[in-house]
């Protein structure tokens, strides 16, 4: 239970709710400039040495905070898609790291759907060629023809074993190419940092720092520059001053219930894509009775999960599943570019092929086929655990204001309201998904898979919710996450994204992370 | 700790803690039931409908422990438990979950055969499977069937193929940068 007195705490520089993805970006950089910097991290304290090599383990990554209502017919699946306790859901993250395409900055201008971004490629790309730098990707820019322009990555893409040669072969069969998928995953030693081993532990955390993650790169960097984090520390509510224009801290809760406030100067919330805007929400005060940064009712809207599903094979060859990356091997963006080529569909998708497999859990070879059991379960595993083939398709999500992050009327224990998600997609959507299955198939025939079959639609990643926009009307924060009604109060993270794309979304919120950290720091004085 | 109960672990496929007599064991679940740990949460006769469906979905799942699995990881809090369960949506505490459909299990067996799911042949037994997968079942509380046997059949997937043992079976290599032997 949370204990009522408060124990005020002085005043940082910089506060960051979390400590994933976007957090450990901006956190390197500030402290880095010598800010003082503070992360407020609700779940436990990891280092790389609980990262168990096991699916069951893995599930310790999982989000382990107040839970989330979810509805509609595409559920964000918050419970499996959020991480928490140091470096968030980056940790579990399989670093496939490709980057959005110039038309998804303007889906609105291009097909008349959705938002437009208030950026466009070209404004990105700067920090998309920085960022790999830095992390350090493995692809091979050539092949990869559907990759919009930028600098050529640092490492050669990663080795493509059976399962990949495998599927390639259906794509070309097909006259269709593949390439190696770009993944911030070493193919070689990369600054400091040990290449992979190809054993597709990726989802129970990589604990070598082959992956690229908040703990292996971003995390360590701002610890040098004297960043703290406090973990076991659940900020409850964003504290204003009385007319509501500026933050002035925030309300947190530890772990013996002990309630603190921590005073900023400046406050970014990289609390995930349902967290940041309940957490705007919750805050609401006399003066922003709707919530805050929230004067263009848009805080909680536009919520977005990548539509996705698996093809699976059987083949008579061996195609040694467990080997690889969990990502996958190699990737195809054929029917990325033109979105609305599909007749009554709207979106492109891309393939992520030849994903590494294990035989348990969620997306293990066990729950591919949950129509099998008993006595004929065993042979089909045995057969599978050596002979099986998958990749998976990532879609577009239309950008709708009802798909959206609410207040429920439930609590939790320290007396905030839960996050109810509601997320739809809409018919255009679903003859997108039915395309690709259909076509994911073909693929796997044309290989000579023996069985083919597909998984459950599934959504992946979480984005938007606190979109950026051009003004009050239409959006939350401008081009760098500052809101537009707070200046000293700024959004990090997926749910900035005004549309989805079809690709991963964690190489481009470090990209607009890094845009944003430079921009506050250069901008300082002026917003403090 | 001794050099073979050192070899125990490192060989053995997924190590928890139980509490037996007020001390705190590692041992692997199949060396719990092995052992006959006593349960924590679970009554006697769930966890024999519990073991008589996994066994009877995923065979191997009695030895391999599915009693005293489940039982440890609910009474474990939602943070740190290792079941599925806890990332589907379904808010926690877990134990009234596996309860309810245990119990429902165990009543359309006395319903349709007046036995005891345990004492079903597997005929009877593998219709009642059947018909939980797909939903047909009639007077069900708790959550929806199928629901309930998916997760049934995960569980006991994890523990029968994903450990260090299941991957033998499966003659594949396991491959681990940190083996899951240590007690978190
Ligand atoms: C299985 C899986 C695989 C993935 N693979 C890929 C991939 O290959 N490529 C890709 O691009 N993306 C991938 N993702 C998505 C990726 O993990 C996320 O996009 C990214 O981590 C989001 O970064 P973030 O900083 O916004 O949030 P997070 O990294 O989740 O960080 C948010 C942090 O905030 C903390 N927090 C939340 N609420 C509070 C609060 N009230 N107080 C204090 N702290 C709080 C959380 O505990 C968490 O640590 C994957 C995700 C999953 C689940
Ligand atoms: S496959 Fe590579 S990136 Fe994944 S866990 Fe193993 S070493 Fe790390």
């Amino acid at each position: 239970m949370m204990n009522n007195a408060i124990n005020s705490l002085d005043k940082v520089d910089l506060l960051i709710v979390g400590s994933g993805a976007a957090a450990s970006i901006i956190a390197a950089k500030a402290a880095q400039a010598g800010k003082q910097v503070l992360m407020l991290e609700a779940g436990p304290e990891r280092s790389n040495k609980d990262l168990v090599s096991s699916q069951l383990w893995a599930r310790r990554l999982k989000w382990g905070g107040s839970p989330v209502e979810e509805e509609g017919n595409l559920k964000i699946g918050h419970g499996f898609n959020a991480g928490w306790g140091t470096g968030g859901s980056s940790m579990h993250h399989y670093g496939v790291w490709p980057r959005l395409h110039a038309n998804d900055f303007k889906i609105k201008s291009l097909y008349g759907k959705g938002k437009d971004w208030p950026i466009d490629y070209e404004d990105l790309r700067p920090f998309y060629d920085r960022v790999q730098s830095e992390v350090g990707i493995s692809g091979d820019e050539k092949l990869e023809k559907w990759r919009p322009e930028g600098a050529a990555y640092p490492m050669p893409g990663l080795p493509v074993f059976k399962q990949g040669e495998l599927i390639a072969r259906g794509f070309t069969a097909l006259g269709r190419d593949t390439a190696p998928i770009p993944l911030a995953v070493n193919s070689q030693p990369y600054k400091g940092r040990n290449p992979c081993n190809y054993d597709g532990w990726c989802d129970a955390g990589c604990p070598t720092g082959a992956l690229a993650n908040a703990q292996t790169v971003y995390l360590p960097q701002a610890k040098v520059a004297k960043a703290n984090i406090i973990h076991r520390a659940t900020v409850t509510r964003i504290l204003t001053n009385q007319k509501g224009d500026k933050v002035v801290g925030v309300e947190y809760c530890d772990e013996a219930g002990q309630s603190h406030k921590q005073m900023a100067d400046v406050v970014v919330l990289a609390a995930f894509a349902v967290e940041n805007p309940r957490l705007l929400l919750a805050s609401a005060t006399q003066a922003q009775p709707q919530g805050l940064a929230n004067s263009s009712g848009l805080v909680g809207k536009y919520l977005m999960t990548h539509p996705a599903g698996n093809i699976y094979g059987l083949f008579k060859e061996a195609t040694q599943p467990y080997y690889g990356a969990t990502g996958g091997q190699l990737i195809n963006q054929d029917n990325y570019d033109d979105k609305a080529a599909r007749k009554g569909a709207f979106g492109g998708y891309q393939w992520l092929i030849a994903n590494a497999l294990k035989p348990n859990g969620l997306l293990g070879i066990a729950n591919t086929r949950p129509d099998i059991y008993g006595p004929k379960l065993d042979a089909f595993m045995k057969q599978a655990a050596k002979h099986m083939a998958t990749m998976v398709f990532v879609g577009d999500d239309l950008p709708l204001a009802e798909n959206r992050v609410e207040l429920s009327p439930n609590k939790d224990k320290y007396g905030v309201p839960l996050a109810k998600v509601i997320h739809n997609v809409q018919a255009e959507t679903d003859l997108m998904c039915q395309h690709a299955v259909e076509e994911g198939k073909a693929v796997f025939k044309a290989a000579g898979a023996e069985q083919v079959w597909s998984g459950p639609r599934v959504g992946m990643h979480i984005l938007g919710g606190t979109i950026m926009g051009t003004s009050r009307d239409n959006s939350v924060t401008n081009r760098y996450g500052q809101c537009h009604d707070i200046p000293n109060l700024f959004i990090a993270g997926t749910g900035l994204f005004p549309s989805s794309g079809a690709v991963n979304p964690t190489f481009s919120l470090h990209a607009l992370g890094l845009q944003a950290v430079e921009y506050l720091l250069s901008e300082w004085a002026g917003i403090v | 700790m001794n050099t073979t109960r050192r070899k125990f672990l490192k060989s053995s496929s997924l190590v928890l803690s139980f509490a037996v007599g007020g001390k705190t064991f590692l041992l692997s679940p199949a060396e719990a039931y092995a052992q006959s740990v006593p349960l924590a949460v679970l009554n006697e006769s769930d966890a024999t409908t519990l073991e008589v469906l996994a066994e009877a979905i995923v065979p191997g799942a009695r030895v391999a422990g599915i009693r005293n699995f489940i039982d440890s990881q609910l009474s474990a809090d939602s943070e740190n438990s290792l079941l599925m369960i806890r990332y589907l949506g379904v808010p926690a505490p877990f134990a009234g979950f596996y309860t309810a459909a245990l119990r429902s299990a165990e009543k359309l067996a006395k319903t349709r055969h007046q036995k005891h799911i345990a004492a079903l042949n597997s005929e009877e037994l593998s219709q009642i499977i059947d018909d939980m997968a797909q939903g047909k079942v009639k007077d069900w509380q708790g959550p929806p069937a199928e629901f309930f046997f998916f997760v049934l059949r995960s569980d006991a997937a994890d523990i029968v193929y994903g450990t260090l043992d299941g991957f033998e079976r499966l003659d594949i290599p396991y491959m681990p940068h940190i083996k899951p032997e240590q007690s978190w």
